[in-house]
């Protein structure tokens, strides 16, 4: 489903090289859970902006269903972010003059279904909070909105960069649980500093400097 | 019990924003309103300027003057010609005599004159001006008496029996007290007493001449005509299309001016709005970072951002054009009415030139999206290095 071969990320730091990616050779198969784990600045994030399309490598290359991300359109990328992908961000960012719901469907533009993004939110505790604005909700619970938010067009690949960080413990792993749970056959590419979030996970991706340094792969009956 | 899903079906519908947040598009949509009623109200008052002169001098639409030039005695050989070689069929030729006297205008005093007529002409001229009738009667030949239209009488407070000329009135002299003695009902601006009160004591001992096309629609065609018969002749022509001329060259510098003020305000406020917008969108950087990296394209972002410019600039406008209406029925009311002053409430020219200002607005507010989208990167807010 996702194929990075050799993608690499630089950027110019005051005329000195930095590589926030090197040489990533990765695959993302269908409905796989996968955890990209590491210190912070060591690169997860960027790796996760390559593989969905929010950065392009430098070189090498990263193919969705056979598409190079690279040489799309930068129209098409976003149309297929919108389609195809759905994203927790570290901070649960939502619209704060739409209430819940409306946050929900701000991903579906063209089907939209209040009904379905309703049943979401019950399935993430806040059918009762649905039309509440985003300041009249916890930190917890407004993650849990942008949860509802990347699973309610039922993506083929959910991206979650660091979805606990803004979280304490307790509602990190709930919100995990979550996406893991209500994903369906989507796959489920988290990036995160604590190992503890990832125990459902099928492969578990530990990074350094920017390198895949260990792929802890855990067989759940899941292509590895 | 399962919550009802109400919601609205488009979230990110330009209007959705726009109310939400009326802390912030109400002053938007203020500044354009008092940016419009500001431009509009100025220019309604100054074209109230020539505006007055054509309201004033408006009874010359109904007929066309003639003086002699050089041969006093050359008036009834003026007619004559005019009948024997007019384009158009002409309704009645008339002997007049006129002496100045004066109005008030939003600008200060403007010469007016007392048409002295013959008694059988008076019916004909008063009916050709739209006299619905008259208070009072018309004045007898030879007497120190005159008839005044509503309008004047409102202009100059004069009632029946009030003093319109006399030897007091250093500016409206007559060696008698004229008198009013009837007020027509009509909106024109008119003065008249009789030919045989002018002939004995006014100067100049010259007759003129008075000519009235048979039917309205051919007056232009008359008075242009005689422009062209008479010139280089002993006669000359004063018609209203020679008014409306010399009320656009009096005021040909006075608009060139006004349009120099008005464009440097035009360009002060856009830049003011200009400012305002770009704060306004970068406060929401964060939406918009938020929208592309969840997959919206920066061309559907500066849609909606030019959808809700759009509606903001179109409100900001027309709210502007009502309030300037507004304003400037009170000034009528207040000030202009009860001197008969003029005032167009409808003046083309001073809507038109706050078309400009939204137009420049907008542009400016979509310029600045667009140029901060060309390099914008949503990862950059996603990542909290914008926030």
């Amino acid at each position: 489903m996702i194929q990075a071969t050799g993608a690499t990320l630089e950027y110019s730091d005051q005329g000195r090289p930095v590589f926030a990616c090197q040489n990533i050779d990765l695959q993302v198969s269908s409905g796989q859970y996968v955890g990209i784990l590491g210190p912070s600045g060591s690169g997860k994030s960027s790796l996760l902006y390559l593989l969905s399309g929010l950065k392009l490598p430098t070189s090498g290359e990263v193919l969705y269903n056979g598409q190079n991300l690279k040489e799309m359109h930068e129209d098409a990328r976003s149309r297929l972010r919108l389609k195809e992908f759905g994203f927790v961000f570290q901070q649960p960012y939502l619209l704060g003059y739409l209430s819940a719901l409306e946050n929900v469907l701000v991903a579906t533009p063209k089907n939209n279904n209040p009904r379905k993004a309703l049943a979401l939110l019950e399935d993430l505790g806040l059918g009762h909070k649905s039309h509440r604005l985003p300041h009249e909700l916890s930190g917890g619970e407004r993650q849990r909105v942008c949860v509802a938010r990347a699973l309610i067009a039922e993506p083929n690949v959910i991206f979650a960069d660091e979805p606990t960080a803004a979280l304490d413990h307790r509602n990190g792993v709930a919100v995990v649980e979550l996406l893991n749970r209500l994903r369906g056959g989507g796959s489920l590419v988290i990036v995160t500093h604590d190992p503890t979030m990832l125990t459902e996970a099928d492969r578990v991706i530990r990074i350094v400097e920017g390198a895949i340094q260990r792929t802890d792969a855990v067989d759940r009956g899941v292509a590895v | 019990m399962r919550p009802k899903a109400r919601a609205i079906l488009r979230p990110l519908a330009p209007s959705t924003y726009l109310l939400r947040n009326a802390g912030k598009t109400i002053p938007l949509t203020g500044v354009i309103m008092l940016a419009v009623m500001l431009v509009s109200s100025i220019i309604a008052m100054i074209d109230s300027i020539p505006y007055s002169i054509r309201v004033i001098y408006g009874y010359s639409k109904e007929m066309m003057g003639l003086t002699p030039r050089g041969d006093t005695y050359q008036t009834p050989k003026i007619l004559a010609d005019i009948s024997k070689n007019s384009p158009v069929p002409i309704g009645r030729e008339m002997i007049i005599r006129a002496s100045s006297s004066q109005v008030r205008s939003i600008v200060g005093k403007w010469p007016f004159v007392m048409v002295g007529l013959k008694q059988d002409d008076f019916a004909y001229y008063l009916a050709r001006q739209n006299s619905k009738g008259i208070e009072g009667r018309l004045p007898k030949a030879g007497a120190p008496e005159a008839v005044v239209s509503k309008p004047v009488a409102k202009n100059l407070s004069l009632k029946i029996g009030s003093v319109i000329q006399g030897p007091d009135l250093n500016e409206s002299y007559s060696p008698q007290e004229v008198k009013v003695v009837g007020i027509a009902d009509t909106d024109r601006w008119l003065m008249v007493n009789s030919i045989e009160y002018q002939r004995a004591n006014h100067f100049p001992p010259m007759d003129l001449g008075m000519v009235f096309a048979k039917n309205r629609a051919d007056q232009d065609k008359l008075d242009h005509w005689a422009n062209k018969h008479f010139k280089r002749q002993r006669a000359q022509v004063w018609a209203y299309y020679k008014v409306e001329q010399q009320t656009q060259d009096m005021f040909k510098t006075l608009f060139q001016i006004l349009n120099v003020v008005v464009a440097v305000l035009a360009v002060v406020i856009t830049f003011m709005m200009g400012m305002l917008m770009n704060i306004y969108q970068t406060q929401r950087l964060v939406e918009f970072g938020l929208l592309q990296a969840i997959g919206y394209t920066k061309r559907q972002l500066v849609r909606r951002v030019m959808m809700e410019s759009i509606a903001v600039v179109i409100l900001g406008w027309v709210f502007g054009v009502v309030m300037s209406y507004g304003m400037l029925v009170v000034a009528k009311k207040v000030l202009m009415d009860p001197n008969a002053y003029a005032l167009d409430l409808f003046d083309q020219r001073a809507f038109n030139y706050t078309v400009p200002i939204p137009f420049a607005i907008l542009l400016c507010a979509i310029g600045t999206v667009y140029f901060r989208f060309l390099k914008f990167d949503p990862v950059s807010v996603v990542e909290r290095r914008l926030v």
